[in-house]
């Protein structure tokens, strides 16, 4: 009884923690053609989710991985991965709120390492296995899609050299939406698993599913369900920073970066890669700037973000570990933790309505700051905030 | 400590092949379309530019779908 209180508590958290990883990183596949204007906000969000659910039943590799061979199962129990999971879940509202792109596989990965290792100790964690499948593509993978996007953005603009540029504008326009929809779909099929993964190895820690077998079907489309409604509910910080924050952002640019970051999500979920989506999309939307001449790259915020992702891992790990000190207590501690999980979240969401960032106002600020998208307008000149005085005065009118 | 290379290498290549060759498909077909409309503009027949241009938009499309066809387990 206790053990399925516990398990269907997990399956739970799992699911909002898809959902948080759904507006966590809608931005990756939208904030391009949002900023833009290849799509309206709330079409782009909605098409985003529609193609989320669809990509979550598109593969199950890397589900497989997580559920298969990261952790030594019969050392696992359904409280630790309980505990990984409110590590996960606390350090993404947490980045969300500072507007920060962090990666939401990361936060999971760290989240679940950090709490079977308080948990269970190091001998039940696959070193080898989250070395080759998660650190390993985590570094390589953001080069390749960046590298991919520099090459095909240098290409794109090469070959419509001739071409008059409103023309150029308006069929990459199309081309955009097009490859935004793309990232969308890779983003379900590699983020929607990771929830399943999840699932599927609490359901094998506790006995109710042989080892060794893939996600069942309605672990699936929960799955999908629920990091479609998250992304319809739309990260609209992170958004402002993904899209214009980084780099200004052409049509034929988006299309580039688009089409590098799902050719490599997809091709790396194939081979059941547990890769950031929020990485990979980043090195793409930075490549594509480097491939275009002449636009301007804001290294300054692109250093932020890579600060963000080293601590990441090590940080949800914290917590996951913390939580995992808790959720050892029986069902008092599982209880208290559940407990506090909903205090945390409620107090972040209270935070966060006192300067909202919503569909209407997400394209209003050219804000070169990751901080200062979750800072209110007043604060904009306060040189805390602000990156360097020129930036200021440019900006100053806009926001 | 066993670390897949060729897969890590695999995932490279067809990465960045994958992207060159849908987008330079894509720009064409927009360079195209584009002539096409100039020539329309101009009062010529545009009727073949406008075809080469969709056909390698048409390309691109398709190329997308063999990639997903690819990756999807039901299909195999």
């Amino acid at each position: 009884m206790t053990l399925l209180f516990v398990v269907v508590a997990v399956i739970v958290v799992a699911l909002i923690f898809d959902f948080t990883n759904g507006f966590h990183d809608s931005a990756n596949a939208m904030a391009g053609p949002i900023a833009t204007g290849a799509l309206k906000p709330r079409t782009a969000v909605l098409l985003a989710a529609v193609l989320n659910l669809v990509g979550a039943f598109l593969s199950t590799e890397v589900a497989k991985t997580i559920s298969n061979g990261f952790f030594d199962e019969s050392l696992i129990s359904p409280a630790i991965v309980l505990a990984g999971l409110v590590g996960a879940i606390l350090w993404n509202l947490v980045t969300w709120l500072l507007g920060l792109p962090s990666s939401s596989s990361h936060a999971l990965f760290g989240g679940l390492i950090g709490a079977v290792v308080v948990g269970a100790g190091f001998s039940s964690l696959n070193m080898s296995v989250v070395l080759s499948k998660v650190l390993l593509p985590a570094v390589v993978a953001p080069v390749v899609a960046g590298l991919a996007a520099a090459l095909a953005t240098r290409l794109a603009y090469r070959i419509t050299r001739k071409t008059p540029s409103m023309h150029s504008e308006t069929g990459f326009k199309y081309g955009q939406a097009f490859t935004a929809s793309l990232v969308a779909l890779a983003h379900g099929t590699s983020d929607g698993q990771k929830t399943m993964g999840v699932i599927t190895l609490v359901l094998i820690a506790a006995n109710l599913q042989q080892p060794g077998t893939g996600p069942h079907l309605w672990v699936v489309l929960a799955a999908g369900l629920a990091i479609g409604l998250g992304t319809y509910s739309g990260g609209w910080r992170i958004m402002r920073t993904m899209g214009k924050g980084i780099v200004e952002i052409e049509t034929p640019q988006g299309s580039a970066a688009g089409a590098a970051a799902t050719a490599t999500i997809l091709a790396s979920s194939h081979l059941g890669f547990g890769l950031s989506t929020t990485h990979v999309s980043t090195g793409a939307i930075l490549g594509s700037g480097v491939g275009r001449k002449g636009a301007e790259v804001r290294w300054s915020v692109a250093r932020r973000m890579l600060y963000a992702w080293l601590l990441t891992l090590p940080g949800a790990g914290l917590v996951g570990g913390l939580a995992a000190l808790l959720s050892d207590h029986g069902t008092p501690g599982v209880v208290a933790l559940l407990v506090f999980l909903c205090i945390s979240c409620a107090v972040i969401f209270a935070i966060s309505r006192k300067h909202t960032v919503t569909a209407a106002n997400v394209t209003d600020s050219k804000e070169v700051l990751v901080l200062a998208s979750a800072v209110p307008d007043s604060y904009t000149d306060d040189p805390r905030f602000t990156d360097k005085p020129a930036d200021r005065a440019e900006t100053k009118g806009v926001a | 400590m066993h670390v897949d290379w060729a897969a890590l290498g695999i995932v490279a290549a067809v990465s960045v092949v994958a992207s060159i060759v849908f987008i330079v498909l894509l720009a064409y077909g927009v360079r195209f379309v584009s002539a096409a409309k100039v020539l329309s503009n101009q009062g010529g027949r545009a009727g073949g530019p406008l075809t080469v241009g969709y056909a390698f938009i048409g390309c691109a499309g398709l190329l997308v779908l063999y990639c997903l066809y690819l990756i999807v387990p039901q299909f195999h």
